[in-house]
């Protein structure tokens, strides 16, 4: 649990970064909409989240899924949210598992160069 | 109640990639007490959405005052007239109250009094609406 009510709070810059986005050209933000706009926003994660864990409990799961989620955000009237989230999550999916098989081929080329190097000292060593 | 005027979505290219704090988000989802683990996915994918809401908020806030006009500035009047609006938004009622000029207060004290006392305050017309502002919380 989260021990001071700060830790609930989103960097603000990153929100005004955020806002910025969505409004016409020159548009300004009262600090004010701001911080209102950074706390709607986390009260927003925590009505998805708990929405998301009684769909998941409702199905007898004990952890959340993307699934879950995207259900509950049609649920909730955001459904407008959903196919955009669907492409992102299928970007990340593809880079989490590019990720894997990159370590995997990198542990797979160490062996090789392993393999190499003691062939060498061996060749090495033959003349003598 | 009817959604926002449909606003053309500006077509971002679909990413990997966050802007806000991953570390944070899982933080503020850890504070919704029955949630269980949480997997890098669904921390990716709900940093997103919040993304997406901070967007689609002030997008909604500001075209409902402004159309599209460039170079308006957005208040915290406009987000609490566009939460009081849609239902979906009915979350935050209490995050984004609607103010109340402070003689306005005082009138609805005097009347929920008015079983007892009847004492005549002076009503000095108070236009600051920062003093009826709602508590708002210090960033680290």
């Amino acid at each position: 649990m989260v021990e001071r009510i700060e830790d609930l709070n989103l960097p603000n810059a990153v929100i005004g970064r955020l806002i910025k986005e969505a409004l016409p050209e020159s548009a300004s933000v009262s600090k004010e909409a701001r911080a209102a706009i950074a706390r709607a926003a986390s009260v927003f994660a925590i009505f998805v989240t708990s929405s998301s864990t009684a769909l998941a409990h409702k199905q007898n799961h004990k952890t959340i899924t993307a699934k879950d989620i995207l259900q509950t955000l049609t649920e909730l009237d955001f459904e407008s949210f959903v196919p955009s989230l669907t492409q992102d999550l299928e970007v990340y999916r593809k880079v989490v598992k590019e990720k894997k098989e990159s370590k995997a081929s990198k542990k797979d080329s160490n062996t090789a160069e392993n393999a190499n190097a003691s062939a060498t000292a061996t060749a090495e060593e033959a003349p003598e | 109640m009817g959604e926002p005027r449909s606003q053309p979505p500006v077509e971002r290219p679909p990413t990997a990639e966050t802007f806000l704090p991953l570390s944070r988000v899982r933080t503020i989802m850890k504070s919704s007490m029955d949630t269980g683990l949480i997997t890098n996915e669904v921390l990716f994918l709900m940093t997103k959405c919040t993304e997406l809401f901070v967007r689609h908020l002030a997008g909604a806030a500001y075209t409902e005052e402004f159309g599209q006009r460039p170079g308006e500035a957005l208040k915290y009047e406009h987000l609490s007239q566009v939460v009081n609006k849609n239902k979906n938004l009915e979350f935050l009622l209490q995050i984004v109250p609607q103010k109340i000029r402070v003689h306005q207060f005082q009138e609805m004290l005097r009347l929920n009094r008015s079983a007892g006392s009847d004492d005549d305050d002076d009503d000095d017309d108070d236009d600051d609406e920062e003093e009826s502002e709602s508590e708002s919380e210090s960033d680290e």
